[in-house]
């Protein structure tokens, strides 16, 4: 060991380090030895933590953290902000130039303010998914003057006031996400516009803004990126703003704004020659003949989306000989048929994404056509593509070797024998056979024979699949991540005991499995320590015994549905108390519960749950103290 | 004719040589006659009955070439009726007059009483006639402008017979039954002179909202007035046109209007003092503020007149005087002029949209232009909002606390303030005097623009009444004279 370390100096260790990009891989390579580990702890610039209350210890010891992130703490309030900021002289403030503080709903602007009073050089802020951000809590990001990034996705009560702050503080701005931030108008966006010149990126998706709006955008001399999703008061005279305006603009997306016309699109291609990527999914039903005129001018696209238009043959035989440099196209629910993917494969020979989504006319032969055509391949939706056969996923399998993420959903002309040809992309990491029910055990087998980095496998209602495919799995797939096997009805606490030696298994949906109890969940737990997210709707066979290894071993659970399970108020009080991590739990039709063990349950964990589902009735039979108490804390009660 | 009606005759033109050789204008129309014929008739009652009949002769034969004149405005057939009704009158008046001849001639010492009461019975008669004749030839008025007589013998007439009500006070005095039926005419020309009248009075009206007139008066085409401070503070509501003197009562002010000229002396002028009806053009006046330096002082470089007395008051009392009334409301915003209080005590707690400047506004869209404009200003965040989430009440408080003890220029600022001792009023020490000192890192004491930039003076400036500079753009008109 000793005559290795000689020869690799931190220099190369460094190097070594910074190709390893997996989580897990670091993992290993920090427990080897302590030269490691020491070279690892300065290599580090990011650190993602559960629990706050070890980060003064472990921020003083590793000197070159700038990204902090506390989306998954549970327990983020004020208190622990000045419990962090508490120890003497905080030098790796200083250091902090990227904070991510999504979903910290507990967090007020008295904590926020000083987070970021403190942490001088921020950078970059992501405060998405905090419901109860508004005003105040803007006006305490304001402060961080050197702000380039942001991102305040979901914070719906923030208002033009709040914009209003952070436009006016952070005048360095570049990056700005106000994605349903609902109560933001035209004059918050004015102001914006006037405020923050060096905006490149924004997003306005689902704000209640009209064109007025673009008109102010329009003048933004270095806006690159533009996302509109889905802004429903937008018309074509907006659309006419952008084409005059945005001289940098070259991402566009318009996806869902369904008051444009053509000319709209006419206006911004004709003013946006230079345009990258174009996103205008469901705008049209039928794809306008000026777009596809016009697409000759669109010589750069790498990226279109046109998902939910019509699309004729002709028209996608124009587009791809304008195109030919698209990378990605969108063609969901355009009712393509084979020709037209004929057509369209003839030119664009780069395509690494195909989205065909609900293209139910499509046969084998497309399949073939793309398969022959585009080897560089990454990613194929065919969800509800019922007419494909195994024979599609022979071509596939042959030339297409770089697929890493195929989609299969509905196809039910897919069988075992599909997978063996599919098995041949070796690369694959992402496969849903989602209501394939024509696959059984033996088909999961070839995949785990073969494709060992698979993390993710959706074999939702596979009712072919039982615990001999789990077992060939856990042997194959021992990347597995997220695994889905809800209403697989034969699998039984034997699969569990084979998913138990899946370490890297963190999200598991088990839905309405009866043959699971609680022993299997017990093996499970006392396997895959790493479970985040657990969802047992309906399996009401596992009991107490189950829980209790759950509360036990589970400690890294975050989400849980035990909706329609058999747990009792011990059970419910044990889990809730011992999971430290937990912060949204569904506890919907537990008919062994009664109100005390709620209120147990709730008052065990109500510290950390962000968000929580309960049956209506409850709302009256609860006590006011727990409900308030979840509520001042940011816990988001859902009523069923 | 009678033959008896020669002696009349020749009276007539006795009298009427008579009245020649008194006025010695060279204009000499019918209606001058007719002027001065009835003034010598009250003079002389008994030379009166002569006269006036003579006079309508006279004034039929004017009246005639009119006729072919108008063709349009008038009905033709009503003016030869009113005439023969005349014509009827004046033989009946005529009659009389032959017998009370005849009597003189048969007895020469008679009582007086029955004289007194023949020459009443006789004015009633005439005033009748006169307004009848009035009346008729009103109805030509109109038409009579359209074909361009010369305005000046209809206005004059007018005119003069106003002066005729004036002038022969005392005998309407005498003769009390008459002195309503007098009246009847001077009110006519009111109704007569309405085309010269009314553009007096609009003139009056539109004094407080002038901004229609040509504001880019070249120096020198007006006559620029100064009032003295003190008159200026003065709680006065009636100035004089002329020098602009303020009064606190009308009749106060038409007591100084005689010191101006007889004209003003007039019982007429003295009752309307506004309204007198001299036809010389007036020379346009404007104001100059008396405070050295200010932009509408006189002396100052690019000097912009003020248009009315009241814009000099308001303008005086906004920019130069101490804001004195403060809104029971909010207890902060003051104000120099009491109607400035009273439109802002309509609005006072709507204004819920803050800067941290601390001036309010009505409306999102005006702070946030507002906010646009000034580098560094941003929105108070109300406190109403502090209670709807979770935490303390008091966060807008602890917020600006902790804002104002960060910021280094804190403690300057509050020197500042110190010496100023203003320090109950949190906007008093946002003076232009500490605008550099706060002006660097300041987060809420952003200084106070010296001039309030609020909406509430903003708003009016849309309506054009004056077009002033923002700082007194709101000039309401009468209401601030209270």
């Amino acid at each position: 060991m000793d005559s290795i370390l000689t020869l690799l100096t931190d220099d190369l260790l460094f190097k070594i380090l910074s190709l390893l990009t997996d989580d897990s891989d670091r993992k290993s390579f920090r427990s080897t030895c302590t030269a490691f580990y020491r070279v690892d702890s300065l290599h580090r610039t990011h650190l993602r933590v559960l629990r706050p209350e070890f980060l003064p210890s472990l921020l003083s010891k590793l000197p070159r953290i700038s990204s902090l992130d506390l989306s998954v703490c549970p327990r983020i309030d004020d208190n622990a902000v000045y419990l962090l900021l508490s120890s003497a002289a905080p030098i790796w403030t200083r250091r902090i130039k990227r904070l991510t503080l999504s979903r910290c709903s507990g967090l007020r602007f008295r904590g926020l303010e000083t987070l970021v009073g403190n942490c001088v050089n921020l950078e970059s802020v992501d405060v998405s998914y905090c419901s109860g951000f508004g005003d105040l809590e803007a006006a305490a990001l304001s402060r961080a003057a050197e702000l380039r990034e942001l991102s305040l996705d979901k914070c719906a009560n923030v208002s033009d006031v709040g914009l209003a702050k952070i436009a006016v503080g952070c005048p360095k701005l570049e990056r700005l996400s106000l994605r349903w931030c609902f109560d933001i108008t035209d004059i918050g966006v004015e102001l914006l516009s006037k405020k923050c010149a060096r905006l490149k990126q924004l997003d306005i998706s689902y704000l209640k803004v009209s064109s007025e709006s673009l008109r102010w955008i329009s003048g933004m001399e270095r806006l690159e990126i533009l996302q509109m999703v889905g802004c429903g008061l937008v018309d074509d005279l907006g659309l006419h703003y952008i084409g005059k305006g945005c001289p940098s603009l070259e991402v566009l997306d318009i996806s869902r704004c369904d008051k444009l016309s053509s000319s709209a699109l006419g206006s911004v291609i004709k003013g946006h020659n230079s345009l990258l990527q174009l996103h205008a999914s469901y705008c049209y039903s039928e794809l306008p003949m000026t777009f596809v005129d016009q697409s000759k001018d669109l010589k750069n696209l790498k990226v279109l989306r046109i998902d939910g238009a019509r699309v004729s043959d002709a028209m996608l035989k124009i587009i791809s000989k304008n195109c030919r440099f698209l990378a990605e196209i969108g063609l969901g629910k355009c009712s393509v048929t084979d020709t037209g993917i004929m057509h369209l494969i003839s030119g664009c020979v780069n395509l690494k994404v195909l989205n065909l989504t609900c293209c139910s006319e499509l046969t084998d032969s497309a399949m073939l056509a793309v398969a022959e055509s585009c080897h560089n391949l990454l990613c194929l939706k065919l969800e509800c593509c019922n007419l494909l056969s195994e024979r599609s996923l022979d071509y596939l399998g042959s030339h297409c070797i770089l697929l890493e993420e195929i989609d299969l959903t509905d196809c039910s002309g897919i069988n075992d024998k599909g997978l063996k040809y599919l098995s041949k992309c070796s690369e694959l990491v992402s496969l849903k056979l989602g209501l394939c029910t024509s696959i059984s055990d033996k088909g999961l087998s070839y995949v785990a024979s073969n494709c060992f980095n698979i993390r993710e496998l959706d074999l939702y209602r596979c009712a072919g699949i039982g615990d001999d495919g789990l077992a060939s799995l856990s042997r194959g797939c021992k990347k597995l991540r997220k695994l889905i096997l809800s209403y697989c009805g034969g699998v039984t606490d034997r699969g569990m005991e084979c998913l138990s030696s899946l370490e890297e298994l963190s999200d598991l949906e088990l839905r309405g499995l009866p043959n699971i109890t609680g022993a299997g969940l017990r093996k499970l737990a006392a396997g895959c320590r790493r479970l985040a997210e657990l969802d047992l709707k309906l399996c009401e066979n596992i009991d107490d015994s189950g829980f209790w290894a759950l509360a036990y071993y589970s400690r890294n659970l975050q989400q849980i549905n035990f909706s329609g399970t058999a747990i009792s108020d011990v059970g419910l009080c044990m889990v809730m108390g011992n999971l430290t991590r937990l912060q949204d739990a569904k506890l919907v039709d537990l008919s062994n519960v009664s109100v005390n063990g709620f209120e147990l349950g709730l008052r065990a964990s109500c510290a950390r749950l962000k968000k929580v589902k309960l049956l209506a009735f409850l709302r009256r039979r609860l006590s006011p103290e727990i409900i308030e108490t979840l509520k001042a804390r940011g816990c988001k009660i859902r009523w069923e | 004719m009678d033959p008896e009606e020669r002696p009349c005759a020749d009276t007539w033109t006795k009298s009427s040589s008579g009245s020649e050789s008194l006025q010695t204008r060279p204009t000499n129309t019918s209606f001058n006659d007719f002027n001065t014929q009835q003034t010598f008739s009250f003079n002389n009652p008994f030379g009166a009955q002569i006269s006036v009949t003579s006079n309508l002769n006279n004034q039929k034969q004017m009246s005639d070439p009119q006729e072919s004149n108008n063709t349009q405005d008038w009905d033709p057939r009503a003016m030869l009726n009113n005439l023969s009704f005349l014509e009827k009158k004046i033989h009946q008046l005529q009659d009389l007059v032959h017998v009370i001849v005849r009597r003189r001639g048969q007895n020469t010492g008679q009582a007086d009483e029955i004289l007194v009461q023949q020459q009443q019975l006789m004015t009633a008669d005439l005033t009748s006639i006169i307004v009848q004749l009035i009346s008729t030839a009103g109805s030509l008025l109109p038409s009579v402008k359209q074909t361009l007589c010369p305005e000046s013998s209809i206005s004059q007439q007018f005119g003069v017979t106003n002066q005729t009500a004036g002038v022969s006070d005392n005998v309407v005095f005498q003769h009390n039954n008459s002195v309503n039926k007098l009246e009847d005419p001077s009110d006519m020309t009111g109704f007569f002179g309405a085309e010269q009248n009314c553009p007096i009075e609009d003139h009056e009206m539109k004094s407080d909202d002038d901004a229609d007139e040509g504001e880019n008066l070249p120096p020198g085409s007006y006559e620029i007035l100064q009032l003295e401070k003190e008159e200026i503070l003065a709680p006065h509501t009636h100035f004089c046109m002329i020098c602009g003197k303020g009064f606190k009562r009308d009749a106060n002010l038409r007591m100084h209007m005689r010191g101006h000229g007889d004209e003003y002396k007039t019982p007429a002028a003295l009752t309307k003092p506004h309204k007198e009806s001299s036809s010389e053009p007036i020379l346009i006046k404007r104001y100059s503020c008396p405070y050295i330096g200010c932009k509408r002082n006189k002396d100052h470089k690019k000097f912009q007149p003020l248009k009315t007395i009241l814009c000099v008051k308001n303008h005086y009392k906004r920019t130069h005087c101490d804001k004195t009334y403060t809104c029971s409301r909010c207890n902060t915003k003051k104000f120099s002029v009491i109607a400035d209080l009273k439109t802002h005590e309509k609005h006072c707690g709507r204004d819920k949209w803050l800067c941290s400047c601390g001036t309010t506004f009505s409306r999102k869209d005006k702070l946030f232009g507002h906010i646009a404009l000034f580098q560094g200003h941003t929105p108070a965040i109300p406190v109403e909002e502090s209670k709807g989430s979770a935490g303390p009440s008091n966060k807008v408080e602890q917020l600006e606390f902790k804002y104002k003890s960060d910021a280094p220029s804190g403690s300057s600022c509050r020197n500042v303030m110190d010496l100023e001792g203003s320090g109950e009023d949190p906007i008093s020490y946002f003076s232009p005097l500490n605008f550099e000192t706060s002006g660097i890192d300041g987060f809420q004491e952003f200084p106070r623009p010296p001039f309030e930039d609020s909406e509430s003076s903003f708003s009016f400036l849309l309506s054009g009444s004056c077009d002033y500079p923002p700082k007194n753009g709101r000039y309401t008109g009468s209401n601030d004279m209270e």
